[in-house]
């Protein structure tokens, strides 16, 4: 009798797996019409939200890719781990995050390098703590907010605390990741966080409150410019795709300049995208420090530093282990001493 | 030891086979580390991990002991009246399918980022399988085992120690396994999308920033640490109190 009863249930379960595997195939060839566009080059490409992502934003909305032969399957990732995990499992073939997740990434292996400099932005710490004029003045209980650890954010607090109490460490305990709409959230309620190391509009929108103000400024910290983002290609998609490389990187150039040529019709385009209105999002795109272009600034800046600090195991030893030949040859190679172009590329 | 040499046995298996996978594969130790680097980070990190650890422990500790006392108060107030009986019923019903990290925005919104959230998050997974164990412990008492106990002259609070509690004490003891479950994966689960707070975290913040450092091997290694908490609770904690409880009173087969 039990006997019977375990076959009974044996042909039961083979029957559902049966249906189940079937419904996967079904739902299989399904997707594999999608992929019919005849003739373009396709790309598939991660965005987050942020402004910084503006021109990324027009590019999906203006189509400024196919008029290049390109396709672009564009991707939308919660947060910069999951970009960087994707492109290790090789579901993403670019895309745009900072320089030291970036070094992270390459240091354990994620096989991408840069296509392009990708903006560049302010990034500060904000506090409403009137007490609090440098990053010395942090007492153990104030919590600070960044968008995780070894986000560009969390690198160039740890920069500032090395030139200036010798530690870079000193104040990991009082770090908070929050996603940067969370924390500015927790800076305006002035709840649980004295301060939130951000970018814009956050960064804009909390500055813009009585009694906010800048600790750390980006830029002295890391002293210099350096690109905010970079776009990355994976090593797999630039050697077997160098047509569809080429219009990547020529629609990104397209569209950075139309961005800046046409401020405020990418404030028009994007402002409902944003939920504010066109004006302040005008504002925003022209306030003092943004910078839409697709040069290389500080690409190399990070990398001695995190690597005296343990966030990563060795330097690239070259330009050519972190960048492709486009960004290679807008740098240059001064014979003698080195350009400007070149200079730049290291932190001060 | 026979049992013992199984376990090692099972162990060295599975490890054989992950190393045989990551080589036939070619993985890279980013997507796949091998055994000894989960190790070697496991051994390196031991101090951060032990912290953690620790942390974890107290605060599942803390939730579990408070949703066992939400439990009880619930089950009390359901066998005090029809209508609480039915109320709590359906709140149960609506409220039980509800992930715990599911109420996380809402926890982080009334009680900020920092421990008391998280905290919240781990009652709420563990209050509901605890209320709906205990209540149909009681419920599934059976009849003629309460006549007996009454026909033997029980009454009041030693019907309750000798006959009720006997009954329905695998059930409690279900619950609790099962809410010590939840209550870990919660833990986990809430640190890993908002990341606790600075000095204060548990494992799961240990994995998160592992994962945000993309150290795969140290990932793994945190796992393994809540793999084997979870053995340990299993094999010391609710064993023994398994033996020295429904199997003594012989309420459940061996």
């Amino acid at each position: 009798m039990y006997k019977k009863a375990q076959k009974v249930v044996v042909v039961l379960l083979l029957g559902l797996l049966a249906t189940a595997f079937m419904a996967g195939c079904s739902g299989k060839s399904e997707n594999s019409e999608v992929k019919l566009d005849e003739g373009l080059e396709t790309i598939r490409v991660a965005k987050q939200f942020g402004l910084v992502y503006a021109p990324l934003m027009v590019a999906e909305k203006k189509d400024f890719f196919s008029k290049y032969g390109l396709n672009v399957q564009w991707k939308t990732l919660g947060s910069g781990g999951a970009v960087r995990e994707a492109m290790a499992a090789n579901e993403l073939d670019a895309a745009f995050m900072g320089i030291p997740p970036f070094l992270i990434g390459c240091d354990k292996g994620v096989e991408a390098k840069i296509a392009a400099g990708y903006t560049v932005s302010p990034v500060s710490l904000v506090t409403y703590d009137p007490l609090i004029k440098s990053v010395k003045d942090f007492k153990p209980e104030h919590k600070i907010a960044l968008p995780s650890p070894g986000s560009i954010q969390h690198i160039l607090l740890a920069m500032e605390l090395e030139k200036v109490m010798g530690d870079p460490n000193a104040l990991d305990d009082n770090l908070v990741a929050l996603p940067h709409p969370d924390g500015a959230q927790a800076m305006l309620s002035k709840k649980d966080i004295v301060a939130h190391f951000t970018t814009p509009p956050y960064l804009f929108e909390e500055l813009s409150k009585p009694g906010y103000h800048m600790v750390l400024d980006g830029f002295d910290a890391f002293g210099g410019d350096f690109n905010f983002n970079v776009a990355l290609v994976t090593q797999q998609y630039h050697d077997n795709n160098p047509k569809g490389y080429a219009a990547f990187v020529m629609g990104l150039n397209d569209v950075m300049n139309w961005v800046n040529e046409n401020k405020e019709e990418t404030a028009e385009i994007l402002a409902p995208e944003f939920k504010i209105e066109k004006e302040k999002l005008l504002e925003y795109l022209e306030s003092d420090g943004m910078n839409y272009t697709t040069a290389p600034y500080g690409i190399m800046g990070f990398a001695n530093f995190m690597k005296e600090s343990g966030y990563i195991s060795k330097i690239p030893e070259d330009l050519q282990d972190i960048a492709w030949e486009n960004v290679l040859a807008q740098i240059g190679k001064r014979e003698g001493k080195p350009s400007t172009m070149e200079k730049i590329q290291w932190a001060k | 030891m026979r049992r013992l040499f199984s376990k090692v046995f099972f162990i060295l298996t599975v490890a054989c086979i992950w190393e045989a996978v990551k080589a036939i594969g070619g993985y890279s130790d980013l997507l796949l580390p091998g055994v000894m680097s989960i190790l070697r980070s496991l051994w390196l990190e031991r101090i951060q991990i032990f912290h953690m650890t620790l942390f974890s422990l107290q605060i599942i500790g803390i939730g579990l002991l408070v949703a066992i006392v939400l439990a009880i108060c619930a089950t009390i107030l359901a066998f005090s009246g029809r209508i609480f009986s039915e109320i709590i019923t359906d709140v149960l019903a609506i409220l039980h399918p509800l992930p715990g990290i599911a109420i996380l925005p809402i926890a982080i919104l009334w009680f900020g980022i920092g421990t008391k959230s998280i905290l919240f998050v781990i009652i709420f997974s563990a209050v509901w399988p605890l209320i709906n164990h205990f209540y149909t412990g009681f419920r599934s008492i059976p009849a003629n085992q309460l006549e007996v106990g009454r026909n033997l002259g029980l009454s009041g609070l030693k019907l309750g120690r000798d006959i009720m509690l006997p009954a329905s004490f695998p059930h409690i003891l279900g619950g609790i396994r099962t809410g010590w479950a939840r209550a870990w994966q919660a833990s986990v689960a809430a640190e890993l999308v908002f990341g606790a707070a600075g000095g204060n975290g548990g494992l799961g913040w240990f994995l998160y920033k592992k994962r945000f450092m993309m150290e795969t091997p140290g990932v793994f290694a945190g796992m393994l640490v809540i793999v084997l908490i979870g053995i340990a609770v299993e094999y010391i904690v609710f064993t023994w109190v398994e033996i020295n409880t429904v199997r003594k009173w012989k309420t459940i087969i061996n």
